[in-house]
């Protein structure tokens, strides 16, 4: 019973210290653009999807199909992405394995951008760091995804997009409306020291 | 041994337990010595004139109290007295362990620990209760205490006016060790206070305050005067600090100004703790070995100080653009104006300081230990006798129009102000002031999460909100967690939690 005992913890360790899972069936089909490992691809605006939270990517994927999400005319990646989400997701894709298999993909680091470092930090500490986290390692609690290595143009976007109206305007995407109100909090002249302090997380 | 003395000595022995119970379970006689009859002096004294008077800065309530005195016991809970006592009424706490959380939402209280033979009342939080003392009534005096191990604050008033809070002990109660907020002609006096993560005494958004004759030592911050008017510091020893005094504007409070601050005749010595506050905190941005720092706050008045020893700097004046972990409130003027350094003694600081600052120095092509500092923008500011100290970004100012502040005695009033009146429909606005500005700005990261990121999370769900300080859950891994509130009735948490989410500023 013990030696069961120990089996089991290290079985969870070992999924605790990030062991990939089994590449489930539509991963393929991502990969095209997000790439083989979820390290994304910015010459196709396609973000880093490795290590994103499998509830942030089920809720996202599931936006897509509903309109909630890439239903802007001013969102064309979004757009994009919401196409193939309706065609290749259906009501019968294991949603959980394959977030479970993104989330579990190490993830890749990100070319640091330049930039004015203790600006940046202290606008990202008073304005984003209590959801994402300080380090911008993300918060399940709430809802904020993992920002540290995703690709500093991508941020960029879709900040802007929240500001602009483009996303988070969706009566049925609350975190998004939430993450649209803070992104006007933050002043638009620091929005590059900001990202270029997320860009210089591990 | 005859039967006699034996017989004798059984009744000595019986006398003295006797004799203990007695005065152990009597009323001590509490002599008041604010006020009264002072030492004259020995007469040859004033053989060769009039000596110069000036009173003692002791007490606020002078008047006798007329109401009744509690007595509570070891065993007992203060709370049970509290809730019975009248407006008026004094409570004596005899020495033993008290672990509650003691809550005076009434007026004209006094709430005094007896002291036998060095022992004291002492509040125990054993590591788990958050606040020892919290007021929101007027007119409060907490003294005598010994309070140690509460996560959150040992003593917070809470928009109370004319409180006294004097010779209580304070070791390692979590973030703020005396904190009165929101409170107008208030005392701080002889206390003795260590280990806080944040600030040992923090006057917040608070005006006409006295802080003198206290020993702060061990925390990140010693003596914090913040967004608040009218406040003297003097005769503290401030030493093994983060950073001994300072003189803040936070951003996004809601009073935006901080001016007319004396900081004199404090010994501020050797404050080189290590930064032990919450990262990502204001003043976790508190460089280690900072005498003074002023931030942002006009007319202050720095004066007859001995600061040594403090391994940064001697004083440091910012503005908000150069300051650590630190944001710009457009409503608050993000510079450090008229401030005035006077003759202080400055000896040994700057010894090991941060590259930002040797960096300063170079471009005035100095070097040396430096005593003080000055970042970015500060107008009209002035200083005396600048040849003394190894400065930079002092060279310019002015020399000032005065040489000292023995004018001014004190800005605590003649007579104490009227209690706060508190229209009912404003209970939430009170709560918020008092209560939730005690760490949360609107802006920024304080203790707790700025109000905004709050406002975005619970945007149309009030109740939410309440519920949730009613019994709070940490979910932040790098943010202390927070208090539970429940001891606010429900319907003044749903209140606060409305005005909360309607605040714009």
């Amino acid at each position: 019973m013990p030696r069961t005992l120990l089996c089991t913890s290290l079985l969870t360790l070992s999924v605790l210290a990030g062991t990939v899972l089994a590449e489930p069936a539509p991963y393929p089909a991502c990969a095209a653009c997000h790439g083989q490992n979820g390290q994304g691809n910015p010459d196709l605006n396609a973000p880093v999807l490795a290590g994103l939270d499998a509830g942030y990517l089920i809720r996202q994927l599931n936006y897509y199909r509903q309109g909630v999400r890439g239903d802007h005319e001013m969102d064309p990646h979004g757009q994009q992405m919401a196409t193939l989400a309706k065609s290749l997701l259906n009501d019968q894709t294991d949603l959980q394995a394959l977030a479970a298999y993104i989330q579990s993909l190490p993830v890749p680091a990100v070319q640091p951008v330049e930039g004015d470092l203790r600006r940046g930090n202290s606008y990202y500490q008073n304005n984003c760091g209590a959801c994402h986290g300080g380090k911008g390692e993300g918060n399940a609690a709430f809802d904020a995804p993992r920002l540290a290595g995703q690709h500093p143009d991508y941020l960029k976007r879709q900040f802007l997009h929240f500001k602009q109206g483009i996303r988070g305007q969706h009566p049925k995407d609350k975190p998004g409306r939430r993450m649209a109100m803070m992104a006007n909090t933050l002043p638009e002249e620091t929005l590059d020291d900001v990202i270029a302090f997320i860009s210089q997380q591990p | 041994m005859s039967k006699g003395k034996l017989l004798a000595l059984v009744l000595i022995v019986a006398a003295f337990f006797a004799g203990r119970y007695f005065f152990a379970t009597g009323p001590v006689q509490m002599t008041d010595s604010r006020g009264g009859a002072s030492y004259g002096g020995n007469q040859e004294a004033t053989a060769d004139g009039e000596r110069r008077s000036g009173s003692l800065v002791r007490g606020i309530h002078m008047a006798p109290m007329t109401g009744q005195v509690h007595e509570v016991r070891a065993g007992e809970k203060i709370m049970d007295t509290v809730k019975l006592a009248q407006s008026g009424d004094t409570i004596h706490v005899y020495p033993g362990t008290y672990s509650e959380t003691v809550y005076i939402d009434k007026d004209n209280i006094r709430l005094v620990g007896i002291i036998e033979e060095g022992q004291r009342a002492t509040l125990d939080g054993k590591g788990h209760l958050n606040d020892a003392i919290l007021y929101s009534g007027n007119d409060i005096v907490v003294e005598n205490f010994l309070i140690t191990k509460y996560k959150g604050n040992a003593i917070m008033g809470q928009a109370g006016n004319n409180f006294e809070i004097r010779n209580n002990i304070i070791v390692d109660t979590g973030v703020y060790g005396i904190f009165p907020q929101l409170g107008k002609n208030g005392i701080v006096t002889h206390n003795v206070i260590s280990g806080i993560e944040d600030a040992a005494i923090y006057v917040g958004m608070s005006d006409n305050i006295h802080v003198a004759h206290n020993h702060v030592f061990d925390s990140v911050a010693g003596i914090e005067i913040e967004n608040s008017r009218h406040a003297i510091v003097e005769n503290n020893f401030v030493t093994n600090n983060t950073g001994g005094i300072l003189a803040f504007i936070t951003p996004g409070l809601p009073v935006k100004t901080t001016y007319d601050v004396i900081i004199r005749n404090n010994f501020i010595v050797g404050n080189n703790h290590k930064n032990f506050a919450a990262p990502g905190s204001t003043v976790a941005g508190i460089p280690p070995g900072t005498g003074i720092l002023i931030m942002a706050a006009d007319e202050v008045v720095v004066e007859g100080n001995i600061i040594s020893d403090n391994k940064t700097a001697g004083i440091i004046i910012t503005d908000h653009n150069n300051a650590p972990n630190t944001t710009i409130d457009p409503e608050s003027d993000p510079a450090p104006d008229k401030v005035a350094i006077l003759d202080n003694l400055m000896s040994n600081n700057g010894y090991d300081s941060i590259d930002e600052v040797k960096a300063l120095m170079l471009t005035e092509f100095k070097t040396g230990k430096v005593d003080i500092v000055r970042v970015g923008v500060s107008r009209d500011s002035c200083i005396i006798n600048r040849h003394q100290y190894v400065t930079v970004g002092v060279d310019k100012w002015a020399e000032c129009g005065f040489t000292h502040t023995g004018d001014v005695l004190t800005y605590l009033l003649d007579e104490p102000v009227p209690p706060r009146e508190i229209d009912p429909a404003e209970a939430g606005k009170v709560a918020y002031l008092g209560i939730c500005a005690g760490c949360h700005t609107y802006t920024g990261r304080m203790i707790g999460p700025p109000v905004q990121v709050i406002q975005a999370l619970y945007m149309d769900d009030p109740q939410g909100l309440a519920d949730y300080i009613a019994n709070p859950v940490k979910k932040r891994d790098d943010y202390p967690q927070m208090p539970p509130q429940d001891y606010l009735d429900p319907a003044t948490r749903l209140a606060v939690a409305e005005y909360m989410l309607s605040v714009t500023k």
